[in-house]
């Protein structure tokens, strides 16, 4: 029996002894925080500084946490993000902190993979969540949980060609101009300038029911995803003024060759795509035959001038070893402000800290782009915009069911049907998709 | 038998190792056939949630399945004997079980089966053994995975089945279907066998039974013959004795008192004639009858059984006290404190009769090695205690002579006190005789 015991004591203390040993040699080894992050722009704009932030918030992290190495894999386009992505995770080898495209988060979120943050945020003092737009915020959240801090956010725009209004003896609309004006004008422009008979200028290109949607108040879906509300009164409205602006083409198609070759007054665009196309290099490449502005989008009779806002958000790992640096890292790249003001000037999107975005120096880098006499988007309206703006509703089958009431409601308006008993039985069709 | 039932659970073993390397090792290499193929982010729109690490669902339930292996080893071979270790060894499989369906996310927890297939071996008694059966059935039905997958997300072996065309879903299904049902049918054919030998076992025991009653019998018909033939030869003895005591009667007092009516009738014929020769006859006579008086005193002398007839009754406790010590290993300490054993003839006898039965007692049914005998007077009362260091006895019964005493105690108007703690003691009381005084 004694015997016994002493083997058990000296099998238990080799044990024992292993675990530490080992445990000690981790914890001396280098740790290795592994990021995902992906090339070039995430709103389809070129964008030659991709790495250049992440490089940054790489440098300070590693001089502030020696013994961690932060490491990424460079080269991955936005369009394989993806399916890398999802590769890794498919073998357990997903990076510790990561972005998660838009069209990702629902399911990412969904099928548990992202940590939920609202422990380590409410467990860190120095990490305020005000800080950011709550529409930022609300991009990373799902079924109530923040599983995402956002990075970087983008608005949509009107843009809004100066030369044609100018040759039409119009001025450019306020940024708080309503449905009326956009068709007012629209009506205005749209006309045949040649005299062959067809129409050749048109009042817009590319504003869609859905722009109408979200600057009339009104929402789409329920945030379970478990009711469309198509057949709302705000949404009726909204498609029926879309049908009614369309209807002044006269059936004919505005395509994006008479909109470049400067022939349409309007067409929304995102904050993005004005700054690269704003800027040089790109200044010159695209929108050189006339001039050209942003500014906000129409309002609805009963909404404002509200629009949709993209943000690219990141998250960490459920199953990271490394919560704590993960945290620590999720929160410098999109909470430092330092980090976050180069969203400025290396991408083209907006900081998602007000913070940051309405300081000084941005209106100051904003400014540099512009012509001395423009000054129509300045950073405040900017972040009003951002604050105010639409976020698209993050269930698991929002994809499918917009795009199911996108082409549908599409061919109701060129169609010419009758809007409400349409929109009726589009509305049962979609709560019947959604409950199944 | 029992062999038997071990290979079954062998083989369970065998089914369940190839059902969870299946399960993981498919779950493994359709991870990796659908990332060489770029299927990835479309495969994570079926699927309700993802192992964290395919690699690693494959090397953990294989190493949790050894330990199982290992645990089975340990307790069928090495510490076979050991309930202790069977029991711990029980308890330990079924965690790790519950810890292998858990890892596999509820994809195969047919591994219940095979560990309670081991509890049941271990259980005793039919009812018990239903008792793990059901809980068996149980384990299994609560572990479903469409039941859990309601409120709990797992990672379906059918979402990564469904990655495959067709055809080659059926074959996989299927033999996915094949293993986990032959492991279930293993395991009901080891309930079979398992409730079959315990009805053996139950036939066994009834037989055994049987056999032992009519043992029984037997020997209560052996016990009265014994009886019978014990009468017989105490009948036997008595003739004898009475045909000795005839002998003895014929040849001493027969003699004697012949001689003596001869001697008188000759003296009767001769008194007036000689009466001095006559005188000296019947002085011869006299002699002859004195002889025949010792005869018969010698004669009825030999008759008495015990010592106690011709000795004092200190004298004879003593000599029993001699005899038995140089016939038994049992030491006897007798110890007189009143000054004189002087008591009537029945008190007498009843004190022997008591010691007597006493030390049988001791000997014979407490095991006793050493017994104390204490004759003292108390309170106007002879008291009488025999104690023995032996096993005592934690109900008195009668029949071991206990009743014999309290009976020729009683007759003397005393009173006897048994007492069984360290040894067994009998105390008996009897009264001082009125207008009698010992001392």
């Amino acid at each position: 029996m004694k015997r016994k015991n002493r083997w058990i004591v000296s099998i238990g203390v080799l044990i024992i002894t292993i675990w530490m040993g080992i445990g000690i040699y981790c914890s001396a080894q280098e740790k290795v925080l592994e990021v995902g992050v992906f090339a070039g722009s995430n709103w389809d704009v070129a964008n030659a500084n991709s790495y250049v932030i992440i490089d940054k918030a790489i440098e300070k992290f590693e001089s502030t946490h020696p013994n961690v190495k932060v490491h990424y894999y460079s080269g991955i386009r936005r369009e394989d993000y993806s399916e890398w992505f999802s590769r890794k995770l498919l073998m357990g080898e997903e990076p510790d902190v990561y972005m998660v495209l838009g069209e990702d988060f629902n399911q990412f979120a969904e099928i548990g993979i992202m940590k939920d943050l609202g422990p380590l945020m409410e467990a860190d003092e120095s990490f305020n969540q005000e800080a950011y737009y709550s529409t930022t915020l609300q991009a990373g959240q799902y079924r109530g949980r923040q599983y995402a801090l956002p990075y970087e956010t983008v608005p949509y725009l009107m843009f809004v060609n100066k030369s044609l209004l100018t040759r039409e003896g119009l001025s450019v609309p306020s940024n708080h101009w309503t449905w009326n004006d956009l068709y007012t004008i629209s009506e205005r422009v749209t006309r045949d300038t040649d005299g062959d008979g067809l129409l050749d200028q048109f009042g817009s290109y590319n504003y869609g029911w859905k722009e109408a949607v979200y600057s009339n108040d009104a929402e789409l879906f329920n945030e379970e995803g478990s009711q469309s509300y198509l057949n709302d009164e705000k949404i009726t409205e909204a498609i029926r003024f879309t049908t009614g602006l369309a209807a002044l083409n006269e059936n004919q198609k505005v395509t994006k060759d008479d909109f470049d070759g400067g022939n349409v007054a309007f067409m929304p665009l995102t904050f993005a795509e004005y700054r690269t196309y704003k800027t040089y290099p790109y200044k010159i490449k695209k929108y050189t035959q006339f001039q050209w502005d942003c500014i906000t989008m129409p309002a609805g009779s009963a909404g404002e001038n509200r629009s949709a806002v993209n943000t690219l958000v990141m998250g960490i790992s459920n199953s990271t070893d490394k919560e704590e640096l993960a945290w620590e890292f999720l929160k410098l790249l999109t909470y430092d402000e330092e980090i976050q003001m180069d969203i400025f000037r290396y991408s083209q999107a907006v900081s998602v800290l007000k913070n940051v975005t309405e300081s000084e120096e941005v209106a100051a880098i904003l400014q540099e782009d512009m012509e001395k006499d423009e000054k129509i988007i300045d950073n405040k309206l900017l972040g009003e915009v951002v604050e105010n703006g639409v976020v698209t509703a993050r269930f698991p089958k929002y994809s499918e069911a917009l795009a199911m009431a996108d082409s549908e409601v599409n061919r109701i308006i060129s169609a010419g049907d009758n809007i409400d008993n349409s929109l009726r039985i589009l509305q049962r069709q979609l709560n019947q998709y959604l409950r199944q | 038998m029992k062999l038997k039932l071990r290979d079954i659970r062998i083989i369970m073993m065998g089914v369940n190792l190839i059902a969870i390397c299946f399960v993981s090792i498919f779950i493994y290499y359709t991870t990796r056939s659908i990332c060489e193929n770029y299927a990835a982010r479309e495969f994570l729109n079926t699927v309700n949630t993802l192992p964290v690490r395919p690699a690693g669902v494959v090397l953990t339930s294989i190493v949790l399945y050894m330990c199982l292996v290992a645990s089975f080893v340990m307790r069928e071979r090495i510490y076979a004997n050991s309930i202790r270790f069977a029991l711990g060894s029980l308890v330990f499989d079924f965690f790790v079980s519950v810890a292998i369906v858990m890892i596999l996310n509820f994809n195969y927890n047919g591994i219940f089966f095979l560990v309670f297939a081991s509890i049941i071996s271990y259980s005793k008694g039919e009812r018990s053994k239903y008792f793990t059966i059901c809980l068996a059935l149980a384990c299994f039905l609560l572990t479903d995975q469409e039941l859990l997958s309601i409120n709990y997300k797992l990672f379906l072996f059918s979402d990564y089945v469904n990655y495959y065309e067709a055809s080659a879903q059926q074959y996989y299904i299927a033999v996915f279907n094949i293993i986990s049902s032959l492991n279930i049918i293993l395991f009901i054919i080891y309930c079979i066998f398992m409730i079959q030998q315990q009805k053996g076992t139950i036939e066994e025991i009834n037989r055994l039974n049987d056999a032992i009653r009519k043992t029984n019998e037997d020997l209560q018909i052996a016990n009265n013959q014994l009886e019978e033939y014990a009468k017989i030869t105490e009948k036997m003895g008595q003739t004898k004795e009475r045909n000795r005591l005839a002998r003895e009667i014929h040849d001493t007092l027969g003699h004697t008192l012949t001689g003596i009516s001869v001697g008188i009738d000759a003296c009767i014929a001769t008194i007036e004639a000689a009466p001095e020769d006559t005188k000296v006859h019947l002085e011869k006579i006299s002699e002859v009858a004195r002889n025949g008086l010792l005869d018969i005193r010698r004669s009825v002398n030999e008759l008495k059984p015990d010592a106690l007839e011709h000795l004092s009754l200190e004298v004879a406790i003593t000599k029993m006290i001699t005899d038995m010590n140089s016939i038994t290993d049992m030491q006897i300490f007798f110890e007189n404190r009143t000054k004189e054993l002087n008591f009537d003839e029945d008190e007498e006898s009843a004190i022997y009769r008591v010691i007597q039965e006493s030390l049988t007692n001791a000997m014979r049914h407490g095991h006793a090695s050493r017994v104390w005998i204490v004759i003292e007077k108390k309170d106007g009362e002879i008291e009488l205690s025999i104690r023995d260091d032996g096993i005592g006895c934690n109900k008195i019964e009668n029949g071991f002579g206990t009743k014999h005493i309290m009976e020729r105690i009683q007759m003397l108007n005393g009173s006897v006190e048994y007492k069984s703690g360290d040894g067994f003691t009998v105390i008996a009381k009897i009264p001082v005789r009125w207008g009698k005084e010992y001392d």
